[in-house]
Order: C-alpha cells, then structure tokens, then sequence
C-alpha cells in the first residue's frame, strides 16, 4: 500500500498542521510526512514563541494566526491558504504525534478512486482499539452519541483530527466554530452539502506528550456548550 | 400547575422562541428594553402590586416573585450576550485569518514551486 503514495504525480496533495505551541514533536510530524513528497503547510494559530525560526530550513508554507483563536479556526485558514494551491486532496493532522504518514496512504485511496469526498481517521475501526485509554474510550464514546443527536451522524470514532477531503468537499466545508466543536461542525457540513464519506481505520500513538496536549474531560462540557450556541444561533 | 410556574414557563419559552428565530431586528429589542421598564417603574413606584400579583400567582411575597422574574432576564441576557461575543468573533477571526494568509511565508527551496 505504501506505493501508492508515489503514484499520482498528477494530483496534488496538500496536508495541513495546525500547530499550537508545538516543538520538537512537531518537527519530527513534518520529518515523518516529508518523504512524501506533498505540500505541508503548518498553521501557527498564535503560539506564544513564533514557530517560522523553527520552520526555516524545512520545506513547509507556514501560515500564522496573530492571536490563538482554536483549533477550528486554524484549520478552516488552512483551508483557505489551501484552495490559493489547487489542490486535488487536502489532509489533515495533528501537530502532536498522534498521526503517522503510514496511516496516510489508506486515507487518500477511496478519494483517487472518486468513491468518497471526505475520508475521517477512525481509531476504533483499528484492531488497535485496546490502546486507546479507557477514560478517553469513555468521552469518545459519548461525543459520538452527541455528534449523533446534533448531525445524524453515527461514526465510530468523534474528534480524530486526521481527515482528507478531496477538491469538492474542500470548496464546500466552511468551519466556523474556532474550538473543539469543529469537529461536529464538519459532519453537519456533510449532512448540509451531501457529501459522501468514509470512515478508515487508522493508528494513534498516545505518549505522554499527546495526552498532556489533548482534551481533558472539562473541555468535552466546553464542546457540547459551544454546540448548543451554534444550533441556537445558526 | 401554580400561576408562578406558567409564568416561569413561559418566559423561557419566549427567550427560546427569540433565540431560535433570532431576529436581528431592533424593533423587537426596543419593545422589550420599554416593557421591562414600564414594569420596573410601576412595581417600584407601587410596591404593594408585586405582592397582590404574587399572591394570584402562588408566590406569596412579592419580592419573590421579582427575583424569579430577574432570573428569566437574566437568562435572556447572557444568551444576548454570548450571541454578540460569537458575532465578534467570527470578525475578529476574519481579520486575523486574512492577515494571516497574506503574511504566508513559502517554502525557500521545495519542490512545490507555486508560489503566486
């Protein structure tokens, strides 16, 4: 499967990290994905030390936001400086490690194959499953059920951030939540334009890193609070 | 069912019904802002009708019944609230995304040579 990674000179693939306050994890993201050989843009949403130094001698468009605005709002930014390159896919991932390029490969195929428009990581679909930590397993969990009740959408796994949208879907999604809950907003946008897609398994290292960087239980209230504002106010 | 609680029921019932339509017009507002007014002037200037409209509503004291009541505003007031902290927002991140993308900085030696 690896292989088919070089195939398509012909498409262009773009894959877009939004970044917060990131370091060496990100680094080694950037080194894991180069060998690729897609375009990497790197979404500074407004880290307190500006990452372009850091960046300078690796091969990525770097993208800052002057103030943090969350997660959502850098990739929808990742987004728009995206559609300026034409690209066929657009991928995105974690700034923390979560995400490998190995995962990759089985994310864009059913997108060259014109099968679906949005391809979302599922690390639930994996026979990894028993890797994932049971309180996470728990929030997860209930996030679905909720990302159920609001978008009618019944997926396996909620907020994995590794997504790839071919040229259709990425002309019509427009993320407006700024937060976490960008990730329903995106699944009521597939319900809103009827774009078909597909879950694919995929891996996620959780280190000690990605579990500091991650969501706590506190931020799922946040979430859901975010949700409502948006179904009220929409 | 007590008089208090149809009361209660139907403030919420308006603030959501004003919520979900959300209507920008400040016609609506002005009507709203008048009648509190009104009601506040008139309470305060004759105490005693709180107490007799909390008694035909099964409160008992009418200071009760004013403080129930500034709960539903108050209600109403940080749905008002975050309505416009989220209108604000979403300008706020327009700008910052525009300024954004146009200091974009590019790769300086790749392979994706498409820098417009």
């Amino acid at each position: 499967m690896p292989e088919l990674i070089h195939t398509p000179p012909h498409n262009k693939i773009v894959v877009i990290i939004p970044a917060y306050n990131e370091g060496a994890v990100l680094l080694s993201v950037i080194k894991d994905m180069h060998p690729t050989g897609f375009t990497i843009i790197v979404v500074d949403d407004g880290s307190d030390i500006t990452l372009d130094q850091m960046l300078k001698t690796y091969p990525v468009f770097y993208v800052r936001h002057r103030a943090n605005l969350g997660q959502g709002a850098a990739l929808q930014t990742g987004f728009d400086f995206a559609k300026k390159l034409n690209p066929d896919i657009i991928i995105t991932m974690d700034a923390d490690g979560q995400h490998h390029s190995s995962s990759v490969s089985s994310m864009i195929e059913p997108l060259l194959t014109n099968e679906v428009d949005i391809v979302l990581g599922s690390r639930f679909l994996s026979s990894g499953e028993t890797s994932v930590p049971i309180m996470k397993k728990l929030v997860l969990h209930t996030a679905r059920i909720i990302n159920y009740i609001f978008s009618g959408l019944l997926l396996s796994d909620a907020h994995n951030g590794l997504r790839a949208f071919n040229a259709i879907a990425l002309k019509k999604i427009t993320i407006t939540e700024n937060r976490m809950a960008h990730a329903s907003e995106i699944l009521f946008e597939i319900k809103k334009h009827k774009l078909r897609f597909k879950e694919v398994p995929v891996t996620i290292s959780y280190t000690a890193y990605s579990k500091r960087k991650g969501q706590s239980i506190w931020d799922s209230f946040r979430i859901l609070f975010d949700l409502i504002l948006h179904k009220l106010f929409k | 069912m007590t008089g208090i609680q149809l009361v209660l029921l139907t403030g919420v019932a308006f603030i959501s019904l004003y919520f979900i339509i959300r209507l920008k017009k400040k016609l609506l507002d002005l009507v709203l802002l008048l009648a509190l007014i009104v009601a506040a002037l008139i309470f305060i200037i004759w105490p005693d009708l709180t107490t007799a409209l909390a008694q035909k509503l099964g409160v008992g004291r009418g200071a009760d019944l004013v403080f129930y009541l500034s709960i539903l505003i108050f209600w109403f007031v940080v749905l008002k609230l975050y309505a416009r902290i989220r209108q604000l927002e979403k300008s706020f991140t327009q700008i910052i995304r525009e300024d954004a993308i146009k200091k974009a900085s590019t790769p300086s030696v790749n392979q994706s040579a498409d820098n417009e």
